[in-house]
Formats: C-alpha cells, sequence, structure tokens
C-alpha cells in the first residue's frame, strides 16, 4: 500500500501540516493527522512535520503494483556513461552551457566511473569553420572539437539535413532511439527553450523520469543515482528528485549554474582531472537518422529580435532615483547599464520632472519588474516604488542614507554617494573589458563627465551629515 | 533634549518630494524631521511651540486636497512611525490593531491577509491576539481609498473613504481610540464611548492636566457622504471630532482600529451601459434592490475612452482586460461589488442585477463578473488605472502649459438628487466647452469629476465651474468634499457650504486646541480668519486661551443631567 | 467541428513557501487554489479561436481537463462560465502523487474519454505551471498523443482543418511556424488578456454538468498513473537560504564597486 502514512504514536495534532497543505489533503481529528481526499502525496506535510510523524510510503519500485517497466539490478546494470546533448546557437557554436554540462558530466563521470558522451546533431551541409574566427592559420574548432576539449570522452555525431534546423521532435526521436540502442545511464540537456521541449519527448519515448531546469546535480555516494535539485513555486522551494529504477535518469540544467572548463581556469582541477581519471584519447563516431523520421512543423519565418526590449522583460535592470542629482548624470547611469548588459529604469519623480519618458517607470504607478539582478542607484525606496520590485531576484541598493527604505528590501546594501559609485562601476568595468565599451574614448569621457556633477554629490553629503 | 537638535533639520534641495502630495500643488518649509515616537512627536512640538513655527504634518502624501503640503514653517512627516504596535481580541471576538500613524494601509492589509504580524516589542496579550487571529477566518479592515498606500495617520487625519464605504462608511466608525499630541508637546488621549459632547458643548481633559472646553459648532451637517470640515452632532462622540479635521487639531500619534472578518465570498461585476441615463436607472435600481452590495462605483463614457488609449499605448496598462468596444455601445461602466456570507448570497444578487440590466438597457451577456481573486485584482487595476491615466494625460498637457493642473470635483448629493446632479454636470461642461472625464462613487452620488484643461483659460473657467457646483450642490443639501477632505484646495469650497459664520465657529474649535494656529495652516481656514481667531484667543496675554475656554463655558449655562463634568 | 481541449491546472493561489523558524520546517501560505495562470491564458486562445471561427460560420467546441482533487470541479465550472463547452475532471486517488510521465499519461487517457476514443484537433496548455515549473506536460502530451508540438506560443492565427500557424519563442527569437492538425501548443502567460466570465456565464455554468472519471473510468493502466507509475521520486524538499539578513557592502567606493561587479558578473552575458 502507498500513500501518505500517519504514525499516530509521534503525531501531536499540532496542525502544522495543515498550514502546509495546500489542498485541503490533510486534516487534524482528536489530535491526530488524517488525509482527506484531497491529498495530492505532494509532500509539503511531511516537511513541515516538527516530530516526523508523517511520511510518503512508496510502492516497490519493483514488483507487485509498480511499473512493468521498473529495472532491476541487473537490467540497471547495463546502462552506462552520462550523455550530453549537445545545443547550438544560430551560427552553429556550442552553446556555453553544454559547456558547463560537458565538465559537470566530466566531474560526476570521474566520481562514477563513467565517459562523457557528447551528443551532437549537425546539418549534412554545414560550415566546419565559425563565422568570425577563422582566420588562416588557424582553422576554427569543430563543434566536435570544442566538445572533446571541453571533457568529453567521445562525441557521437549525427550529419543529416533534418537536424539543421534543431526541430525538437526530430532531435528528439533521434535521440530516444540512439539511446535504446546505447543504453546510457544519464542523459543530460540545457534547460533552454530547445531542452525543454526536446528532453520531455525523449523521456517520453524511452517512458523514463526527467527533471526540469535543476540547479544542482549531484550522485548518492551509496546508490550512485543522480541526485537532481531543481527550484519549484517560483523559486521558493527547493527538491532534490531521484529516478531510482528507469533509465536513462533525464535531466534538463538551467544555463550558467555550472562553470564550463574553460571558467575553471586552464590549469585548474577541472581539467587535470579531466585528464587524470581518463586519458584515452577523445573519439568521434558518426552515427544516423533513421529515414522515416521527418519533421512536422515547417518554419515560416524567423523575427528579428525586438529592438531595445522593455524593462518587465529585463533579465537586468539599473534602477535611477532621484539620488542620482541630476539629468545630466543619467548619461552615467545609461553607461553603466549598457556596460552591465541591463536596461534602464526610474522611479516616478524622474518621469515627472521630465528626464526620462513613461516607459521607464517602475512601481505600482509604472511597470513591475522581475529580473534576476536589480541595481538601484539613488532611490530612497518608497512603498510605491518598492511594489513594482517585489520580483527581483536580487536587489543591490546604493543609496547615502543608511536609514533609507529601499535597504529594506534589498540583499545587498552599499551605503555610498551613487554618482561616485555608478561612476567608479563604469571605470572598473571599462578597464576589465567587460561588455566592450564601443569606444574608450567614449567610458573617459563619461567618467569626466560624472566626476563633474557636483550638484548631486553635494546635497547627498549633506544629507549624509545629519547621521 | 539634545536629541531634537539633531531631529529637525533644515529643509533642502534632498527633500523637495516632501514639499508636496498627490494633489501635485507645492508649498513650502524651512525645516523638516522624521520622528519614530510619540515622545519624539512631544519633543519635537514643544520646540517649535516656543517659537510659535506652522507645522504641517505628513503621512505618505498620497492625498488630493493637499492637506499635507507645507505652508511654510516645518512638515512633521510621520512616514517613520509606521510599527504595528499590539493587536486585541475582546470578548465579543472582535480584533482591534493599534498602529503608529504612518503604517501603510497596504501593509496592514498584507499583515491581515497573511494573518502574521511583526511581532516585535508586542507584549504578551498582543502575541496572545496575534495567534487567536491566525486561527480565526481572516480579517479585513473595510475602510479602502483607491490609493492603498495612503497611511493610516492620515486616512483619520481626513476621514478616508473608497469604494466600499458604501457599505462600510467612511474611516470614522472604525476608529476606536486615538492619541494625539498637541501643538504645545501635551497628549490627549481619546477612546470612543469615553467622552460626550454635551449638546454642542465639549470638554476635554489632556493628559497633562489642561483643560480644553469647546462651542462645537451650530451647523447641520448635510445627509449626504461628507469630509467638509468638522464633524459636528450633537452629543457627539469627541473622538468623531479629531477625524476628518486634516491636522489642524493635533498630530494623531497612535490609532486603535477596530477589525471585522473579511466577507466570505467577494464578487464584482462590471456592466457596461449604451447611455449614461440609463447607468444612473441601473444605479437607483441596484440600491433599492440588491442586498449585499459593498460597492457601486461609474466610468463615464471619457474615462473608458481614456482607459482604452492608455491600453493601447501599451506598458503599464497593457495588461488592463479588454473592454468591449465603444460602437459595440458599451460607453459607460457601473461596478457593482458584492460582500456575502455565501455563493447562494451572490447568485441571488447577481440574479436581480440581470434583471435590472435587462429592464435599464445593460447587457447580462457582456457583464464582467470577477470571482476570483485574479479577476478581482483585474477588476481593481481597472478602476484604479482612471485616475492614473487622466493624471499621465494631464502630465502630458503640463509639459506645454505649466499652469494646467488637474481639476477633481469630489461632491456629493442625497441620494434624491443624483439624476440631478449629473444633469448640471453635464449642461455646465457642454456650456462650457470643457474636456471631462467622470468616475467614481455613484452608489454615494458621490462622482469625481475631472476637468482636463486643454490650456490655461480652460483650467481657469473649470475652477469657476467648480464653484458654481459648489453652490449648486450646497443647494441640494450635499457637500463640497464627500471624501477627500477640504485641506487647502477646497477651502474656499467649504466657506461656500458652510458660510463664514460656521467657518469662524470651526476656528474658535480649532482655537481651543492649537491657540497659535500652528498646525495644518492653510488646511480648512483662510489665514485671515485664523489670524482674527488666534488674536481673540491669545491677545490679552499669555493665559487668554484658558479664559477664552472658561468664559466660553460659563457662558452656555445649559447644564444638564449626563453632562456633569463639562463645566467643572 | 473542430474540437479543442485546452489542460488546466489547479495551483495554489501563493507560491509563497517559508521556513518556520522556530521548528525549520516549511510553511506554505498557499491560500486558495486557482487555475495556473498560464492554463488561464491557454483558455482564453482556445476561446477567441472559437469565437473567430464563430464569426466565419464554423463551430468549435472547446473542452476542458484537470486531474486533481474533486474540489477541482469548481475551476472548471469557472472555466465553463468564461465560455468553455465541457469539462472532464479525472480524479481519483489513484492519481494522486503523479510525476509529470505519470500526470501526462493520465491527461491523454482522459483526452480519449473526452473525444470518445478519437483524438481532437487541437491540445492548449499553458507553457508550465506555477507550482511546478517544469513545462514538460505539453511535450510530453504530444510524445504520447503523436502530435506535432509548439512550445511557449505568443499567439495563434485561426486555424483550418489543414493546420495552424503560430508564432513561437525559441532560444534564438521569435519564429512563425506551421504545423499540421491534430497539434499540441504550450501558451506563455502573456499571449493573450484572459477574459472574464458574463453575468450570463455564470448562471449557465451553475446548471452545467462537469464529468468526474476516475483511473477505471478512462481506461487507465494503473501501474503508469499517481505515485506507483512516476519514475521520479521527490527525496528531499528544502527552503532555498537566501541572503534574507542582507550584506553590507563594506568598504571604500572602489572596493564597493568591485563587490558588486564580482556580484553582477556571475550571471554576465
Amino acid at each position: 500500500m502507498s500513500g501518505l502514512v500517519i504514525d499516530a504514536e509521534r503525531c501531536i495534532g499540532c496542525k502544522r501540516c495543515i498550514r502546509a497543505c495546500a489542498f485541503g489533503g490533510i486534516e487534524v481529528r482528536d489530535r491526530l493527522a488524517h488525509p482527506t481526499e484531497a491529498c495530492t502525496l505532494c509532500g509539503s506535510c511531511v516537511d513541515a512535520c516538527p516530530v516526523g510523524a508523517l511520511a510518503i510510503e512508496r510502492p516497490e519500485v519493483t514488483g507487485n503494483g509498480a511499473r512493468e517497466d521498473a529495472l532491476g539490478a541487473e537490467g540497471l546494470s547495463a546502462y552506462r556513461d552520462i550523455w550530453v546533448v549537445a545545443q547550438r546557437d544560430a551560427f552553429g557554436r556550442v552553446l556555453p552551457v553544454t559547456l558547463e554540462l560537458v565538465a559537470k558530466a566530466r566531474e560526476l563521470a570521474c566520481e562514477r566511473g563513467c565517459d562523457v558522451v557528447a551528443v551532437l546533431a549537425e546539418g549534412a551541409s554545414e560550415p566546419v569553420a565559425t563565422p568570425g574566427l577563422s582566420s588562416a592559420l588557424q582553422p576554427a574548432p569543430t563543434p566536435a572539437d570544442t566538445l572533446l576539449a571541453a571533457g568529453a570522452d567521445a562525441v557521437l555525431r549525427c550529419r543529416d539535413e533534418r537536424l539543421a534546423a534543431q526541430d525538437p521532435e526530430v532531435m528528439a526521436a533521434w535521440l530516444a532511439a540512439l539511446a535504446r540502442e546505447r543504453l546510457p545511464e544519464v542523459v543530460l540537456m540545457g534547460a533552454t527553450a530547445l531542452g525543454r521541449e526536446v528532453a520531455p519527448r525523449v523521456a517520453v519515448r524511452l517512458q523514463t523520469g526527467l527533471t526540469a531546469d535543476c540547479t544542482e546535480l549531484a550522485l548518492d555516494p551509496a546508490t550512485g543515482l543522480l541526485q537532481q535539485t531543481r527550484p519549484a513555486f517560483g523559486g521558493n522551494l527547493m527538491a532534490t528528485i531521484e529516478c531510482p529504477a528507469h533509465r536513462p535518469q533525464m535531466a534538463t540544467v538551467r544555463p550558467g549554474v555550472f562553470a564550463g572548463l574553460a571558467q575553471q581556469g586552464a590549469s585548474s582541477a577541472g581539467s587535470a582531472s579531466a585528464a587524470g581519471c581518463n586519458a584515452r584519447e577523445g573519439m568521434i563516431e558518426d552515427v544516423m537518422l533513421a529515414f522515416d523520421i521527418v519533421p512536422r512543423v515547417r518554419v515560416i519565418e524567423r523575427e528579428k529580435a525586438a529592438a531595445g526590449s522593455s524593462i518587465t522583460q529585463a533579465k537586468r535592470l539599473v534602477v535611477v532615483g532621484r539620488g542620482i542629482g541630476g539629468k545630466k548624470n543619467l548619461a552615467l547611469a545609461e553607461r553603466l547599464a549598457e556596460l552591465l548588459g541591463a536596461e534602464l529604469g526610474c522611479t516616478r519623480p524622474l518621469v515627472e520632472a521630465g528626464w526620462l519618458d513613461y516607459a521607464h517607470q517602475v512601481g505600482q504607478t509604472g511597470a513591475s519588474v522581475a529580473p534576476e539582478f536589480l541595481l538601484s542607484l539613488g532611490v530612497s525606496g518608497a512603498i510605491q516604488h518598492v511594489a513594482g520590485i517585489g520580483g527581483a531576484q536580487t536587489i543591490i541598493a546604493v543609496n547615502d542614507d543608511p536609514a533609507a527604505p529601499i535597504f529594506g528590501v534589498a540583499q545587498y546594501r552599499v551605503v555610498a554617494d551613487c554618482v561616485a559609485f555608478a561612476c567608479e562601476l563604469v571605470r572598473q568595468l571599462g578597464r576589465k573589458g567587460w561588455g566592450r565599451p564601443r569606444s574608450g574614448g567614449r567610458v573617459q569621457a563619461q567618467d569626466r563627465q560624472a566626476g563633474l556633477a557636483p550638484a548631486g554629490r553635494a546635497s547627498l553629503t549633506l544629507a549624509a551629515g545629519r547621521l | 533634549m539634545g536629541v531634537t537638535q539633531v531631529q529637525i533639520e533644515a529643509c533642502g534641495s534632498e527633500h523637495e518630494d516632501y514639499l508636496h502630495d498627490e494633489s501635485r500643488s507645492t508649498g513650502f518649509a524651512e525645516s523638516i524631521s522624521f520622528p519614530q515616537s510619540e515622545d519624539e512627536v512631544r519633543a519635537i512640538l514643544r520646540e517649535l511651540h516656543e517659537r510659535r513655527i506652522p507645522v504641517t504634518v505628513q503621512g505618505a502624501r498620497t492625498g488630493l486636497a493637499a492637506g499635507a503640503v507645507p505652508h511654510g514653517g516645518h512638515v512633521l512627516n510621520l512616514s517613520r512611525m509606521n510599527r504595528v504596535l499590539g493587536l486585541a481580541h475582546d470578548d465579543a471576538g472582535t480584533f482591534s490593531v493599534r498602529v503608529q500613524p504612518g503604517v501603510v494601509l497596504s501593509e496592514l492589509r498584507k499583515y491581515l491577509s497573511a494573518k502574521r504580524f511583526p511581532l516585535n516589542g508586542w507584549d504578551e496579550s498582543s502575541k496572545a491576539a496575534a495567534q487567536a487571529l491566525a486561527e480565526a477566518p481572516e480579517q479585513m479592515f473595510p475602510t479602502d481609498p483607491t490609493e492603498s498606500t495612503a497611511c493610516l495617520g492620515g486616512m483619520a487625519a481626513c476621514n478616508a473613504s473608497g469604494a466600499r464605504s458604501y457599505r462600510y462608511g467612511p474611516m470614522r466608525p472604525h476608529v476606536q481610540a486615538l492619541r494625539m499630541v498637541l501643538a504645545d508637546g501635551d497628549v490627549l488621549a481619546l477612546r470612543r464611548g469615553a467622552v460626550s459632547a454635551c449638546g454642542r458643548k465639549l470638554a476635554l481633559t489632556t493628559e497633562g492636566g489642561r483643560r480644553i472646553v469647546a462651542d462645537l459648532p451650530t451647523y447641520t451637517m448635510p445627509h449626504a457622504k461628507n469630509a467638509s470640515g468638522y464633524y459636528i452632532e450633537d452629543d457627539m462622540d469627541a473622538i468623531d471630532l479629531v477625524i476628518g479635521s486634516d491636522g489642524t487639531l493635533g498630530v494623531i500619534t497612535e490609532l486603535e482600529l477596530a477589525l471585522m472578518p473579511a466577507p466570505a465570498v467577494i464578487w464584482a461585476a462590471s456592466c457596461f451601459f449604451t447611455d449614461e441615463q440609463a447607468a444612473l436607472d441601473a444605479t437607483v435600481s441596484v440600491r433599492a434592490g440588491l442586498s449585499h452590495v459593498a460597492a457601486l462605483e461609474y466610468f463615464d463614457p471619457a474615462a473608458l475612452d481614456i482607459l482604452r488609449r492608455a491600453k493601447a499605448s501599451g506598458t503599464a496598462f497593457a495588461s488592463l482586460p479588454d473592454l468591449p468596444a465603444e460602437h459595440d455601445g458599451a460607453l459607460c461602466c457601473l461596478y457593482v461589488e458584492l460582500h456575502c456570507a455565501d455563493e447562494d448570497q451572490a447568485m441571488a444578487d447577481l440574479g436581480l442585477l440581470a434583471e435590472i440590466l435587462g429592464k435599464t438597457g445593460g447587457d447580462a451577456q457582456r457583464a464582467w463578473v470577477a470571482r476570483t481573486a485574479v479577476d478581482r485584482e483585474a477588476l481593481t487595476f481597472f478602476r484604479h488605472a482612471v485616475p492614473e491615466s487622466v493624471n499621465m494625460l494631464i502630465d502630458e498637457r503640463r509639459r506645454t502649459d505649466a499652469s494646467i493642473t488637474k481639476l477633481g470635483s469630489d461632491m456629493s448629493v442625497p441620494n434624491e438628487r443624483l439624476h440631478d446632479v449629473v444633469a448640471l454636470y453635464r449642461a455646465t461642461l457642454a456650456k462650457e466647452g470643457l474636456q471631462a472625464a467622470a468616475w467614481g462613487h455613484i452608489g454615494d452620488n458621490h462622482l469625481h469629476v475631472n476637468v482636463l484643461p486643454r490650456s490655461h483659460d480652460e483650467f481657469l473657467r473649470g475652477k469657476r465651474l467648480f464653484e458654481r457646483w459648489a453652490h449648486e450642490v450646497t443647494a441640494m443639501g450635499g457637500a463640497v468634499s464627500a471624501e477627500h477632505g477640504v485641506g487647502k484646495l477646497k477651502r474656499d469650497f467649504l466657506a461656500i457650504m458652510y458660510g463664514d459664520e460656521h467657518l469662524r465657529e470651526m476656528a474658535r474649535v480649532k482655537g481651543a486646541f492649537d491657540p497659535y494656529g500652528q498646525l495644518g495652516r492653510g488646511n480648512l481656514f483662510p489665514e485671515e480668519l485664523l489670524a482674527a481667531t488666534e488674536e481673540a484667543s491669545t491677545g490679552a496675554g499669555p493665559d487668554a486661551a484658558a479664559d477664552f475656554a472658561a468664559g466660553t463655558s460659563g457662558a452656555a449655562g445649559f447644564e444638564r443631567p449626563g453632562c456633569e463634568g463639562v463645566s467643572a | 467541428m473542430m474540437h479543442i481541449v485546452v489542460c488546466v491546472k489547479a495551483v495554489p493561489g501563493s507560491t509563497e513557501v517559508r521556513m518556520d523558524p522556530v521548528t525549520h520546517t516549511i510553511i506554505r501560505d498557499g491560500g486558495a487554489a486557482v487555475v495556473n495562470p498560464f492554463d488561464a491564458t491557454a483558455l482564453e486562445v482556445a476561446l477567441r479561436i472559437k469565437d473567430a471561427r464563430a464569426n466565419m460560420g464554423r463551430p468549435t467546441r472547446v473542452s476542458t481537463l484537470s486531474m486533481g482533487i474533486p474540489a477541482t470541479e469548481s475551476l472548471l465550472r469557472d472555466c465553463i462560465a468564461r465560455g468553455a463547452d465541457d469539462a472532464l475532471l479525472l480524479s481519483d486517488r489513484a492519481f494522486a502523487g503523479a510525476d509529470t510521465l505519470a500526470t501526462s499519461y493520465a491527461l491523454s487517457c482522459g483526452m480519449h474519454a473526452l473525444c470518445d476514443g478519437t483524438a481532437p484537433d487541437l491540445v492548449l496548455c499553458g507553457k508550465m505551471a506555477v507550482d511546478g515549473d517544469t513545462a514538460q506536460i505539453g511535450p510530453e502530451l504530444a510524445g504520447l498523443l503523436d502530435m506535432a508540438c509548439a512550445t511557449d506560443v505568443r499567439s495563434v492565427e485561426v486555424p483550418s482543418p489543414g493546420g495552424v500557424v503560430v508564432r513561437r519563442a525559441t532560444d534564438q527569437g521569435i519564429e512563425r511556424v506551421e504545423l499540421p492538425l491534430p497539434a499540441v501548443l504550450t501558451i506563455a502567460k502573456d499571449a493573450v488578456q484572459p477574459r472574464m466570465p458574463s453575468i450570463a456565464g455564470v448562471f449557465a455554468a451553475r446548471d452545467a454538468e462537469v464529468r468526474v472519471l476516475g483511473a477505471h473510468g478512462v481506461g487507465a493502466d494503473s501501474a503508469r498513473i499517481g505515485l506507483a507509475g512516476s519514475p521520479t521520486q521527490v527525496v528531499r524538499s528544502f527552503v532555498p537560504e537566501r541572503e534574507a539578513a542582507g550584506e553590507d557592502v563594506l568598504g571604500d567606493v572602489a572596493a564597493q564597486a568591485a563587490r558588486v561587479r564580482e556580484l553582477m558578473g556571475g550571471a554576465c552575458a
């Protein structure tokens, strides 16, 4: 029997489980918890129980009542190696997330004692060189070379024109057939739009488990199972998930959470262990795509990305408030936003003063934003403004007034004159060759201009004086 | 005290924000402070009192009548007095919450819906009440001004209302007790039911032992929603004088607010009509026929048109629900919000509403019904987007002519004059050729008619028109300000509504609390009147205020049983 | 008649999760269940297709399908109030504890039950659910039903029996693509603004029937549904540690800027 099991000896009737349940799936009668018919076995109450009285009893993974496709020990042992499905950009270059995954797989493979296999789809007539990088002296590496260099032991490559357009259904059919034939233990893909469409179609063909958008991967030291940790509830809850009796264990992984080999440093542990645990030369094997697989979705046209995305969609946002001092300092903020790859937002007083137009206004009467990073410069943090930035993942606030309400919602508090801070950050970003300023001269000009903004600084110093 | 030296700052360029409020008029001030406790307020006021410096009390600066716009002197900004102080749970099961004046309404709502308060600094009985609240059905504070970032102190000072005041009344009845610091730093603590006037005579004792005795004005308030001037009634509760006094009597430093269980079912319907008369007829029928209406709001054709354009322009308003097209006969809109104990009640009222629509030319097929939180939010957004998009339109026009500001009316009339007042608005606007948009609390016959001037000339003509309306609305038995308070912007209308003699009576009440006319300077009363009153009350020497009070109380001689203490 | 099935999921009204400071257990302030906002958008897309086809004199049936607890019935009734023609709820203890594979299988069984053994012309799902965030149900359904699929769809042109043209977001940008019918589309949340029910709709929905079927009723293989049919298992869940207390970025302005550069560097494109 499976389901929510309540240990009557331990249950103290504290009702915490009731508060934890989103579905009215548990109730307390006579100081003892009882599941109701609304229970979805989501496990929230188990985690909420302070005395460990609740458990979700799972069916045996094999045998009576279990999926008949569940694998026993012998079946499981037939599967080995970690596959990373390569993904590429519009120019055919391997995406950073794929390289990050190869490096992570390398680490896991060393632990598990298996190989990392990169699986690569190419069109039949792809140019070998990567545009813009080729030179007569040094031919650009092919995608397969790149994957091997990143830490793959082998590359399974299919060159077929039907794969050129990266049609998810075609890719899924190919990958599923290949996995059925070669029996990988783990299949990883980047949680890109493509990955999140291809992986489920593969999983359903293979009737195996798939964990979406993981931010952490590890091996259970005892069982060797892949522990896949992922955010749910908009990132408010993390869940670690295993797939005990079905193979391959599949996961899509959020881009940017693991460092690629390059980021780990050329001579760091990453490449050393890559070389150390498996010294054999990487190899490229070409495989076929079955003849009867044809794409059903026809691409009519590709739209050019809209110029200047709106602040509501921005992943990074620089928001300026009155503390920026004067309209002339906006150029500094714009430059900073450009260097950070961010959009520029502002508070309502700046719009009312006519410094920026309404499209930039963040807050209750403007746009609600949800960037990954929000750098707030000289914003006091009026409640109307704060109401619009609740969706931001990380807020870094710069203000010279340590009592400014904005610090109440910021994860990082920078007590500083925001104009001086912005100047310094622009200077540092320019110097580090970050985001490639359009011309070095312009940065300096900006620096000078910003440095000449005494109004803002003077008033800020005055305000600081009262503390 | 050394503390106050630090607390009173010179008003500099970084304080520019504190010179204006949502009325978009700007004042001036020499100094500003941000106290965090009643003791700090007292210390600041004592210091200012010595020098007779005018003090403007500020909360969240969301007021529309410029009550918080400084009139020289000092700005006492209470936005940092934003702690919830405690919670009580009485034997009848009623919860009440004790707050500092700077607590913002939306914060209070957040705490109530999460059933969770920040408990630091709370005593044991408050913590016990918080536990009880967590287990009780969800509680609400019913006063709902459109601007939910208003602070509770400001809401009490102007007796705020909002759409749901149709059912729950304005802020006033929900205030159980308050503490108020007077201009001299003394404190007055008032609890509902504790001190009442005797007829029109009111006597109070401060915590410092000072007696305040005042003759209340002799006017009768209109039988309509009203926030114009002091609340005055025979045998009234003293606390009601303070609520709605626009910061002219003292500085509210603490409020105790009664909560009530949130209704189990909240449904809202937006009904579209092809003409305004039909919407007015439906209003009258809804008022008479439905039992659970909590709010009854109206949006006129121009308001809907502005909304349509705002939505089309994108960004913040892009997520507005798609309005039915004008050519589809959706010219104006009536919003009906139902608060019910269960869905059967709501279905019954909705059925009646469908019948009314059938009779008045509405369309039940096309009326929106919001029954889920998401839909209710969409309708709330829809309602709030109207004033916002009008503000944006005015901002645009201000760029060509800075003298233009929004002209928003806030007048109400008794039920039977609804059709008359709307006819008045329409006829006079048409005659003047002014562009306007109207929306608001039609259930209380209280529309915000906003003139949208295209030029300085139109702005001036609009102002004159409002003056004419003030006369006519008064004649209909209505109020010149039904909800926003008089503040500075509607001072002249108050004089029209009550006349000079009643205004002088009000000023004398202020004089009893604030002999030097320091507080809320510019609110309610013209300067000359305050100067005259001040002279009368203080001119004869330092004890004149007391003499004035004693003199009036002695002259009255109408002691009645049950009124002992008034002249003691 | 074109038949569109919209898959909807009941999700908690709020996705707020926090840790009990005393017991270190998870507290989820879920509030009342609501239709997953992405699914509400998908329903609106279906209803607009229905309206557009009606204007051309062509009939369309919009069904809603959900797997959930019995109380989900009221949410499906709300879908009918908004304009859906009928609804099927899959509700059975045996469905509980399902992962995406078991869920998509159950829904595919429900799909057959809704269509009397045939397939619908168009299946619309929200791009993802706000509680699970997996975005896997749509593509898995497409796989199980052997249909063409487009994810993260931003707009849909009125379909003809031959196919449907949609705009969808890919890693490279927006693509306009044509899919043959039957097809599965997963809809982005901001694609359209969901409508509200009319007063007439509310009364119609009150009297409408919401079919409820269990695992046997839809002929589901008991080994492929619910907890037993789910290859994946949640072994632990926890509230992520946040910089809740916040960090004071100290030092002179150069050091402060350097720290912020480091903070924002982690995910810079």
